[in-house]
């Protein structure tokens, strides 16, 4: 019997579904070569979009060619358009179009390839280790001193350049979780904290599809739109960020609210463990207000409290009164600019050289009001889940210092979120920063 | 929603007005408050596409003043280096007055003497005009007044401390 003639007997419902089927096939296809393409050529070095590493994937070099700003560009705009593609087709057919097993696979894939793959787009994995190294082996505090105070120590000069002066801003939790393993040498390592971001992604992605179910949204378009979000694994996943550990313990907490019974011990664990997570990086500390004001009990609030005082003493203990002093490093960072970030490209289009601290200000105030108004909406009956993801957006958007990454934060919040809104606004910030990136390839520098 | 809190919970609240109070879910009323947001978040939205396209075209112009003045550079001094720096604010940011310098002779970067022109108007044949220009010594800073001598063309007058 040919093809055809079987083809016309099958109902046409099941024809349709074959053909979406083999369209996410072939857009999970595009999206893994697209990545495929970037991972082998930053492996062959001498790129200024790949730093600097200790030599962890050498037998990847030679394979591929140089990787320039067009192809990485390209790659990119592919993997943004697969990725588009897919998340319309899970809108649309959910698990007809795309089954778990093909979802597994491929986010699989992509996080094997990172991870046997350089580090991509960013040195502050090689901060990370430098901070622990301070600590562990040179007996240096880093909350006091940057990675200059190691010139001799191997990693120092993988460490990026603006950053050798500059002590951790990162929580006295992963500073402490960081530092066995620079035991294990350079290499050992930078595969350590590689594993670590592969292990918090994929706990995140599980979060996100639990808590997805849990509030009746489908899991699987909750999943894709994160897992196979190409700032969420090219420049977060590539580059090993704790952003991603932050992640976790943000959708661990949420999970555990939502099955939470009111009063219950577990609303106080969910607090403790946004204050745990807030030790790793700070913003996530944003989420506590927001959750209680939406219980209204007395259980996150005892939960934050414990939390706070034991990371404090543990903080101090360990590092001393600047281990715990968070607000000094979130200045320090308040005042620095990128040429992503929004405050830059506005300053610019009002004929400004760049960001006056006049506008730190004024976005300082845009973001109290923004945040005053979501406080009010959560104890009049809006979503506390919602209200933290609009209060991460806004805070990356009135960030003078914007990375890829840092539009990542609202992204697991806004798939699980029932105001859509949030999520049709972070894929568009985020669709933004992509289009910022596209001057090299409509005028490419020798 | 998330989950709603214990309608006890509402007691200790009773003394408050009601538009006051907490509320487990949102009032069915609440719909113009989301159509305020949702048009101010609109109007940001448009803002900061305008800005990001505007910031592209921006820097799309500096890249192709870049390739030119680097190009006129090398055309004009003959030598066909790699290292060659171009600074182009040092005239205002909406200046197009670009300062682009490089060695003299062959040699790392910066280890020999320097030659920074002037470059201006727009690009024939891939190359811009040179309005004039200075020389700075080795391993200083190219644009800073007091290390610039040999002033050349109209537009370096009064430019040189020496």
């Amino acid at each position: 019997m040919s093809v055809a003639v079987e083809s016309e007997r099958l109902p046409a419902g099941v024809r349709s579904e074959r053909r979406q089927a083999a369209l996410a096939s072939l857009l999970g296809a595009l999206l893994l070569a697209a990545l495929l393409e970037i991972a082998i050529d930053a492996a062959s070095g001498h790129s200024p979009l790949i730093p600097r590493s200790p030599d962890t994937d050498g037998w990847l070099k030679g394979v591929g060619e140089h990787l320039g700003f067009r192809i990485f560009l390209i790659a990119l705009l592919v993997s943004c358009g697969a990725y588009a593609g897919l998340l319309a087709l899970a809108a649309r057919a959910g698990a007809v179009a795309i089954s778990k097993r093909f979802a597994i696979w491929l986010i699989g894939l992509i996080h094997l390839i990172l991870f046997v793959g350089p580090v991509l787009l960013s040195t502050d994995v090689f901060s990370y280790i430098a901070y622990a190294r301070m600590g562990v082996v040179h007996g240096i505090n880093p909350y006091t001193h940057g990675p200059l105070s190691i010139v001799g120590d191997p990693i120092f000069h993988d460490v990026g350049s603006d950053w050798v002066r500059t002590a951790t801003a990162y929580g006295p939790i992963y500073t402490l979780l960081s530092y066995p393993l620079a035991l294990l040498g350079v290499a050992g390592a930078l595969w350590a904290m590689k594993l670590w971001a592969s292990l918090a992604s994929i706990a995140t992605l599980i979060l996100v599809w639990r808590c997805a179910r849990i509030r009746g949204l489908e899991p699987m378009f909750a999943l894709l739109a994160v897992a196979l979000n190409p700032l969420y694994y090219i420049y977060g996943l590539g580059g090993a960020h704790n952003d991603l550990i932050m992640l976790a313990a943000m959708m661990f907490a949420v999970s555990l609210t939502l099955v939470a019974r009111p009063g219950s011990r577990r609303e106080g664990e969910a607090a403790a463990v946004i204050v745990a997570g807030a030790l790793v990086k700070a913003t996530l500390g944003v989420l506590l207000p927001f959750m209680i004001v939406s219980r209204r009990r007395l259980a996150p609030v005892v939960g934050t409290l414990v939390a706070i005082a034991a990371g404090a003493l543990i903080g101090f203990i360990a590092f001393g009164i600047h281990g715990i002093d968070i607000v000094a490093a979130l200045n320090r960072d308040a005042a620095l600019v990128s040429t992503d970030s929004f405050a830059n490209e506005i300053a610019h289009l009002f004929g400004k050289p760049g960001v006056f601290p006049v506008d730190h200000d004024l976005l300082k105030a845009g973001l109290v009001i923004v945040f005053v108004h979501l406080l009010w909406r959560t104890w009049r009956g809006y979503d506390w889940i919602a209200a933290s993801g609009w209060t991460l957006l806004a805070i990356s958007v009135t960030s003078t210092w914007l990375l890829a990454w840092y539009t990542l934060w609202p992204l697991p919040l806004a798939v699980i979120s029932r105001d859509r809104r949030l999520l049709v606004a972070t894929l568009a910030v985020q669709g933004l920063f992509v289009i910022h990136q596209l001057s090299p390839l409509l005028a490419p520098v020798q | 929603m998330s989950e709603p809190a214990a309608g006890a919970q509402h007691d200790r609240w009773a003394r408050l007005p009601a538009r006051l109070r907490p509320r487990d879910t949102e009032l069915q009323g609440a719909g113009n408050v989301r159509l305020i947001e949702t048009t101010l978040l609109l109007l940001i939205a448009l803002a900061l596409a305008i800005a990001t396209i505007n910031d592209d075209a921006r820097q799309v112009g500096i890249n192709h003043r870049l390739i030119a003045d680097l190009r006129t550079w090398r055309t004009y001094t003959g030598h066909d280096y790699k290292n060659v720096g171009v600074e182009q604010q040092l005239f205002g940011i909406s200046s197009t007055r670009d300062v682009t310098c490089g060695n003299t002779s062959r040699g790392a970067p910066d280890s020999h003497a320097q030659i920074c022109l002037i470059i201006d108007g727009p690009t024939r044949g891939g190359t811009r005009q040179v309005l004039g220009g200075w020389y700075v010594p080795p391993y200083v800073q190219h644009n800073d007044y007091r290390y610039r001598y040999g002033c050349f063309g109209p537009a370096a007058r009064g430019l040189c401390a020496r």
